[in-house]
């Protein structure tokens, strides 16, 4: 589902000695089923951002729109939201309270008034989805699971509300390399399987090269730039004032760029490991590797 | 919909005005002091002392006042409650209006204003310390306070320290519900329908992962302070050194004077 947003902006605590904007004028179109990455430092108004999206939050001025639907400052029900964006927050595992998993992945389906076979059924669909054994999980208690375990139910606990978008704000935090690999794959899957449209928000320039259609960058509650992958990583000197990295594999194209005569160039639209490393190797071994 | 933006008490708002630079000490005792002086109050010219006197201490504190009112937000229900019930239990001098059974009276108008007006310059001045002391501050004023306590085996220092972690994490564990609840909303919850005991229930998300998370802090915690140490309050000695300045002086005349005022004007 197409969600757009026109001029939102966002301040926290507005009237207190506190008050502190966290976004301003933020203009964006994210189009059904594109798999979009935010990236920005800490405080960018990432999280900010995203609480819009499923209605958590309510713009202080501007509106967005998905469907025939719409949230102004006036808005006061958005249920229809939260029905189809569904949000995992950083850290999910903490929201983790009933006593089997199963009942935990259902608490999403049994609020929206599904019956609740359906909502088991749902439960047990979404656990298999990210990558669980239903049979040998459900009946466990979810606090007794291991860290990278627990994330996983927690996930499911959002995608067995079936939305149409999800919204995922660092699912990787804390888990060691291989947690998340399996964890970004997973998601990638369900992704293009289910049509889903993804929004990402990472750190890291690597998990968002891997997956991205798209991507938006945000520094200090605003979007500094917004494109495709290969068009934000050409501006490599941007990044770096905004203290972003490139991804490794675009500065690897950089420098062998620059050993390169100009017909052999190597794009940057193959940003991604294996496309890079299959071009590497017929360039190698085509006769005149000049590398 | 930031849940619990609205929550003033405690907040501690930076500021280099001559309240916030008072020792913690003086501003302890001297809300303690107002605290009784509230009471000596019986008639319109010592109550007026005393709302004045509130009024220019919020007003050299440089404290916004619409944020200041709102700390009377959780007992506004009891001051309406105590000027109703005074309104109308209240008898003596004459009557203003009567229905029935019903009367307001003279004396019932005064006290439903004196009351109501006792209780909230009760809770502007206790704000007012919340306001422009650090908790650290007022939990070191505090031990200072109470240290004499000590010689008859009160842990005064273990009290302190555990107010101190106390208010240190309020400002934590609301963040930390604010989370959850977003997260447990995201997920459909519905936390404003239904009758009380469906209410009560909707609150078993929210609560057990914030008793989760709590606990589990106060495991980091403690392994944190173990890990840099800490051993109790015995021979510990203290980086900041509270001292009294000249503006504590001032305060303890400020206080002398309401006494004076108050004992010259009271009925």
């Amino acid at each position: 589902m197409q969600i757009t947003l026109e001029n939102v902006s966002h301040i926290y605590g507005k009237g207190t000695p506190f008050e502190k904007t966290a976004l301003t004028n933020v203009s964006l179109t994210i189009p059904a089923g594109a798999y979009v990455g935010i990236i920005g430092q800490t405080g960018s108004g990432k999280s900010t951002l995203i609480q819009h999206l499923n209605g958590l939050l309510k713009p202080t001025s501007g509106r967005l729109r998905m469907g025939e639907w719409e949230i102004t400052p006036e808005t006061k029900r958005t249920s229809e939201w939260r029905k189809r964006v569904g949000l995992v927050f950083q850290y999910p595992e903490h929201q983790l309270f009933e006593e089997t998993v199963a009942k935990d992945v259902a608490y999403g389906p049994l609020n929206f008034d599904l019956p609740e076979e359906l909502a088991m059924q749902r439960a047990k669909e979404a656990l298999e989805i990210v990558g669980l054994d239903y049979e040998a999980i459900k009946d466990r208690s979810p606090f007794q699971l291991s860290g990278g375990q627990m994330r996983r139910v927690a996930i499911a606990g959002v995608l067995a509300m079936q939305p149409r978008v999800l919204v995922l704000d660092e699912p990787t935090a804390g888990l060691d390399p291989a947690g998340r690999k399996s964890i970004l794959e997973g998601i990638y899957q369900i992704h293009r399987e289910q049509k889903l449209t993804t929004i990402l928000v990472t750190h890291s320039m690597e998990e968002v090269a891997r997956y991205a259609d798209l991507i938006v960058v945000m520094a200090n509650g605003q979007v500094v730039m917004q494109g495709r992958p290969e068009e934000v990583f050409a501006q490599e000197e941007k990044l770096r004032q905004l203290s972003l990295d490139v991804p490794e594999t675009i500065s690897l194209i950089k420098e062998l760029n620059e050993q390169l005569p100009g017909e052999r160039q190597i794009p940057f639209g193959l940003f991604r490991e294996e496309e890079l490393v299959q071009h590497l190797l017929t360039m190698l071994a085509s006769k005149g590797a000049g590398l | 919909m930031n849940v619990l933006q609205n929550f003033a008490i405690g907040q501690y708002v930076p500021g280099r005005s001559f309240v916030h630079l008072l020792d913690p000490r003086s501003k302890l005792l001297f809300v303690l002091a107002f605290a009784i002086l509230v009471f000596l109050a019986n008639n319109w010219q010592t109550y007026t002392v005393l709302v004045v006197f509130t009024l220019s201490a919020v007003a050299v504190a440089r404290i916004s006042p619409g944020y200041l009112v709102r700390s009377l937000k959780p007992v506004w229900f009891l001051i309406l409650l105590t000027i109703i019930l005074h309104l109308l239990s209240t008898k003596g001098g004459a009557v203003y209006f009567s229905w029935g059974w019903l009367t307001i009276e003279e004396q019932g108008v005064k006290q439903a204003v004196f009351i109501s007006l006792r209780l909230t310059l009760l809770v502007l001045i206790s704000s007012l310390l919340t306001l422009t002391t650090s908790p650290l501050d007022l939990t070191d004023g505090m031990e200072r306070l109470l240290s004499p306590l000590k010689k008859i085996k009160v842990p005064v220092h273990e009290i302190s320290l555990m107010l101190s972690i106390a208010l240190r994490f309020i400002p934590t564990l609301l963040e930390e519900t604010d989370k959850i609840i977003k997260a447990q909303m995201a997920r459909g919850a519905d936390l404003d329908s239904g009758n009380l005991l469906k209410r009560a229930k909707n609150l078993v998300p929210i609560t057990v992962p914030l008793f989760i998370s709590a606990f589990r802090r106060a495991e980091e915690l403690a392994w944190a302070m173990e890990a840099r140490g800490y051993r109790g309050g015995s021979g510990r000695t203290r980086l900041r050194q509270l001292r009294f300045s000249w503006r504590d002086a001032v305060a303890a005349l400020m206080i002398l004077l309401i006494l004076g005022l108050l004992g010259w004007w009271r009925a």
